[in-house]
């Protein structure tokens, strides 16, 4: 039975800490203060992706022929 | 030559009023889909559609916005004007989509072109060259445009009505590419604007007409000794888009580059290629076949295609012996846009040849800065020329 | 100047705080406290909501999100939010290869920049939302999620770069095609095991909707190497993903095609270029409803199947082709009976945005089991709010039809209006597309009609192929008992921009109401969102001369938002 009440407990206090993340929207918050910024500096210090000017542009055939 | 540049002046010119007094019927198009030759079957004559001497296309702009290429609207502010209320018929493409909407304004507004039997017919062109739309394209063609003219206009649309035009028109095409083979020589015989005159009024006038003018100039042409000092510094081929001003050739030559060839829409190559009848075709076969499989339109979506047509390019520039490519898109014109980027890259990556790639206008209101980018691009080749005559002989 | 302004902030005013916002709310309660019981109950009525003040300036962060009444807001926390965020990872885990979900997020902008805000997107288009409304819209944005999720799944789990440039027998039985080719092309070779990837859908499309600011950096991208601004933006996009490297490796060939316009075509030489690989192009006819084209497009329709048959080895089968093609009859049916509902009656429950997105997204991927599965709830929600007469948009003031292709960095522009003006959008032109049902009594009459179907493409049905579709608008007008225009005014939509006069003057002519509203697909630098909202207001005030539902939403500045 305590177990049960301690679950219920865990339960009820993780639903209220999520509910409070959904109401006052903090995972928008986190989102777009900390993970966007941090994502777009990493994306934007990629290496060694293909240069499309390096990409050879030779003739092909008809497909059918 | 001056005769040529006074009737390229306006779209009905003395030669289409001459026509039209001869009880011709008078058939406008935009689009080298439209086969010329089919226009002009006996009894009919095709004028390509231009509006010269355009200034602000102020009521088109309310019909089109100002966000369309001026080309489409230049054209609507003509129609509206009245300038091709000589028409009687157009016989449109759906090729490019803001000359398409010009046309079908011509459909949709009855009152811009004052004619009561003014018509307007829609043909659809294929994306391909293969067999597909090669019939795609004959049944287009013979529907929209030879019953049409036949059941509203009398014409005669018979196999040998057309092959007697194919003759007429190849026979038009030969001596404007005569011309224009003037232009291989080491040394040019004609000028680039020169040529223009010549290729835009065998588009603009009654072919029975401007040809007896168009041979004279090729005998007269077959004389002309080249200029003691040449005043051109190197030879350029121009590539791109809608392009039917012969100023701004003029433009480019008073820079000092020599225009060589013409690959544009309006411009003889490949347009003023020969038809050829192939054993066991018809005439229409013939015609559907050779607009299609001849044009270097970057409509074209087969992948070999695509592709060829850079290589196209750069056999032009061996062929005519030039120095570089200038690349010419009309302002939003959305398939030269993209056409002049990646030729931009691949004409220098792998053909080595300098390319100058700028954005037009309809009219030539930017000549100030046109005109700084060619000659810094002629400065740029007579540098590489001068480099490469160094390395040649071990200088530096 | 929205920038500086985020700067400025602090951090409280970063979360949403303000001063004084405590005393407010005590002040709230303890002037009338009854009235406060029934908000906590029933959530405020419209005219009292103030959404506007939910918003943090330029972010378009809520301070906290609507309270929506007791039952509503646990439904949107329980069956939305949570539910949602769940289903979220249930879908990657389920997916070919889930570890390849990190590989790609680290590896794709597109991935990471727009697939964690997915919940703003739904708070987005559900802002104000009640009840049935609420609920059926709601699973129409699930049924989006998950076959975005699917769809890049897919793409990672062939994707070359994960495998070391090593193809796998995934990828060797996968085509790449453009996003308006439809899905359904496909169907014959899906129970051979081929997937067809629509290629910039995800890329591209999706992400405009979820976070605009993703599709900035490859506009920017394409434009550095010297593409004009002034083609159409979607395409220059799509050409951008390419130029940046940034489309997954995962498939050895690709089908293009002319739909929906010149720039269209012209993107795919850049596509050819970058994705150097057997390519078919697959156009269809412009003048469409011209019988003449139809025997032409067909064969391409074929030459195209014998194209995967070539590259993937999966053979054509009628049997899967009739499968696919009557389950997609089935879902057009239930569609039809929706916008008989709309069009009908007050009991539609789908708001504009779902409305639109859902018909795009399901043509373009073609039937799946997600699509059923989802209409079977949205039935019973209809059924309920038909048998009920639950009127499910209330204040509703004028029934409004969208026309032209539509803002996608503010697709949510529909659930403002109705907010502010109580404009509810009923139909609009992309939702109309596809509306072809396919025989399958035989081969012959299946191939014809999905060659029309084809033909009636997105932008294609419409916009471009003869003026005289793009003037279905009075027939839809009266089928759909509309009374208002909201006329997109694309900006370098050639094809829609080269008509306008003609639709100026038959509006006059016709004593239409229509709002022009400039947009740039999805660069929302050219046109913002506010100024969307300022050409609406302005027409409402001075032409209809309304007061708004909802002055809160009259002014705001959203200019940093997702």
């Amino acid at each position: 039975m305590k177990l049960i009440f301690k679950i219920i407990r865990i339960f009820a206090i993780v639903y209220a800490a999520l509910f409070a993340v959904f109401y006052f929207d903090l995972d928008g918050k986190l989102l777009y203060y900390v993970y966007e910024p941090l994502m777009c500096k990493h994306y934007d210090n990629i290496e060694g992706r293909r240069n499309i000017i390096d990409i050879p542009y030779e003739m092909k055939n008809d497909i059918y022929d | 030559m001056i005769e040529f540049e006074d009737l390229l002046l306006e779209a009905y010119n003395d030669m289409v009023r001459q026509a039209k007094d001869e009880g011709k019927f008078a058939l406008g198009y935009t689009c080298y889909f439209m086969p010329e030759v089919l226009l002009n079957l006996p009894g009919c004559f095709s004028v390509r559609l231009r509006a010269p001497r355009s200034a602000s296309p102020d009521m088109a702009t309310y019909y089109m916005s100002g966000r369309t290429c001026m080309y489409g609207r230049a054209l609507m502010e003509r129609a509206l004007e009245g300038g091709f209320n000589f028409l009687d018929a157009e016989l449109a493409t759906e090729t490019c989509t803001v000359t398409c909407r010009f046309q079908e304004h011509m459909q949709m507004m009855p009152e811009l072109i004052d004619n009561p039997n003014f018509f307007c017919e829609f043909s659809d062109v294929p994306f391909k060259k293969n067999d597909n739309s090669i019939l795609h394209y004959k049944d287009q063609l013979q529907v929209h445009v030879l019953d049409v003219l036949h059941d509203k206009l009398g014409i005669d649309t018979s196999d040998e009505a057309i092959r007697k035009a194919i003759e007429e028109q190849n026979e038009i095409n030969r001596v404007v590419r005569e011309i224009g083979e003037f232009r291989k020589l080491d040394e040019p015989t004609i000028t680039g604007f020169e040529f223009a005159l010549c290729q835009l009024v065998a588009l603009a006038c009654p072919h029975y007409l401007i040809l007896p003018k168009l041979k004279e100039t090729l005998e007269d042409l077959k004389t002309r000794e080249p200029d003691k000092k040449p005043n051109y510094r190197v030879k350029v081929v121009l590539a791109g888009s809608e392009n039917d001003d012969p100023y701004f050739v003029k433009l480019i030559e008073e820079c000092g580059a020599r225009v060589v060839a013409d690959r544009y829409c309006y411009g003889s190559l490949p347009g003023r290629d020969e038809i050829e009848i192939r054993e066991g075709e018809t005439a229409l076969d013939a015609v559907a076949r050779h607009y299609l499989i001849s044009s270097q339109c970057t409509r074209f979506m087969e992948q070999h295609v695509m592709r060829q047509r850079k290589e196209y390019l750069a056999d032009l520039v061996k062929e005519y012996k030039a120095d570089g490519i200038i690349i010419e898109q009309m302002k939003f014109c959305e398939y030269w846009s993209y056409e002049r980027l990646i030729d931009t890259f691949v004409l220098r990556r792998d053909y080595d040849i300098p390319v100058c790639s700028i954005e037009k206008e309809y009219t030539n209101n930017a000549v100030g800065q046109l005109r700084t980018r060619f000659q810094a691009f002629i400065e740029s080749i007579e540098l590489k020329k001068l480099q490469n005559d160094q390395a040649e002989r071990g200088v530096g | 100047m929205a920038e500086e302004r985020m700067v400025r902030m602090s951090l409280a005013e970063k979360l949403g705080y303000r001063k004084g916002d405590l005393k407010n709310f005590v002040k709230y309660i303890a002037d009338d406290p009854k009235q406060a019981c029934k908000d906590f109950i029933y959530g405020k009525e419209h005219e009292r909501r103030n959404l506007g003040d939910l918003y943090i300036q330029p972010t378009g962060l809520y301070r906290h999100r609507e309270w929506r009444g007791l039952k509503d807001t646990f439904y949107y926390f329980n069956c939305i939010w949570c539910y949602n965020y769940g289903m979220m990872v249930a879908d990657i885990l389920s997916a070919e290869n889930p570890l390849s979900f990190f590989k790609g997020i680290w590896r794709y902008r597109w991935l990471g920049q727009t697939y964690i805000p997915v919940l703003h997107w739904y708070d987005r288009g559900m802002e104000g939302a009640r009840g049935p409304a609420l609920r059926a819209s709601a699973w129409h944005y699930r049924g989006l999620t998950h076959s975005t999720i699917e769809q890049f799944m897919r793409m990672f789990a062939r994707d070359l770069r994960f495998t070391k440039g090593e193809p796998n027998e995934l990828w060797k039985k996968t085509v790449l095609h453009n996003e308006t080719v439809s899905g359904s092309i496909f169907y014959p070779f899906r129970d051979g095991g081929l997937i067809d990837i629509p290629l910039e859908m995800i890329p591209y499309f999706v992400t405009c909707h979820v976070n605009s600011n993703t599709v900035l950096h490859y506009i920017d991208a394409i434009q550095s190497l010297g593409l004009p601004s002034d083609p159409c933006p979607m395409c220059q996009a799509e050409a951008g993903v390419g130029i940046m490297d940034d489309y997954p490796d995962s498939a050895p060939c690709i089908i293009t095609t002319n739909e929906a316009c010149d720039a269209s075509v012209a993107t795919s030489i850049i596509q050819d270029w970058f994705l150097n690989r057997p390519l078919y192009a697959m156009p269809q006819p412009m003048q469409y409803d011209d019988p003449l084209v139809q025997e032409r497009c067909q064969k391409e329709i074929e030459g195209a199947w014998k194209f995967v048959e070539e590259q993937t080895g999966v053979p054509f089968s009628w049997e899967s082709f009739k499968k696919y093609a009557e389950l997609q009859n089935e879902q057009l049916e239930f569609e039809h009976e929706k916008w008989d509902v709309a069009a009908h009656t007050n009991y539609y429950p789908i708001n504009g945005v779902a409305q639109a997105l859902y018909r795009i997204y399901y043509s373009q991927y073609g039937w799946n089991e997600t699509w059923q599965l989802l209409d079977n709830r949205v039935r019973k929600i209809m059924e309920n709010c038909v048998t009920n007469q639950i009127d499910t948009f209330p204040k509703t003031r004028h029934r409004v039809i969208a026309w032209s292709c539509a803002p996608l960095y503010y697709s949510n522009w529909c659930t403002w209006a109705y907010n502010c003006w109580g404009l509810n959008t009923i139909i609009n032109m992309d939702s109309l597309m596809f509306d072809k049902f396919i025989r399958t009594d035989s081969y012959e009459h299946a191939l014809e009609d999905l060659s029309w179907y084809n033909e009636m493409a997105p932008m294609r049905s419409m916009a471009v192929g003869g003026y005289e579709h793009i003037f279905k608008l009075w027939d839809y007008m009266e089928k759909f008992n509309c009374d208002m225009v909201m006329m997109y005014d694309q900006l370098q939509c050639k094809g829609m921009q080269g008509i306008k006069g003609m639709f100026e003057d038959e509006f006059r002519d016709r004593n239409i109401h229509a709002i022009w509203f400039p947009h740039a697909l999805p660069d929302k630098r050219t046109v913002s969102r506010a100024e969307i909202r300022d050409c609406i207001s302005n027409y409402m005030i001075d032409v209809m001369h309304e007061e708004p539902l909802d002055p809160s939403l009259l002014d705001f500045d959203d200019s940093m938002t997702w």
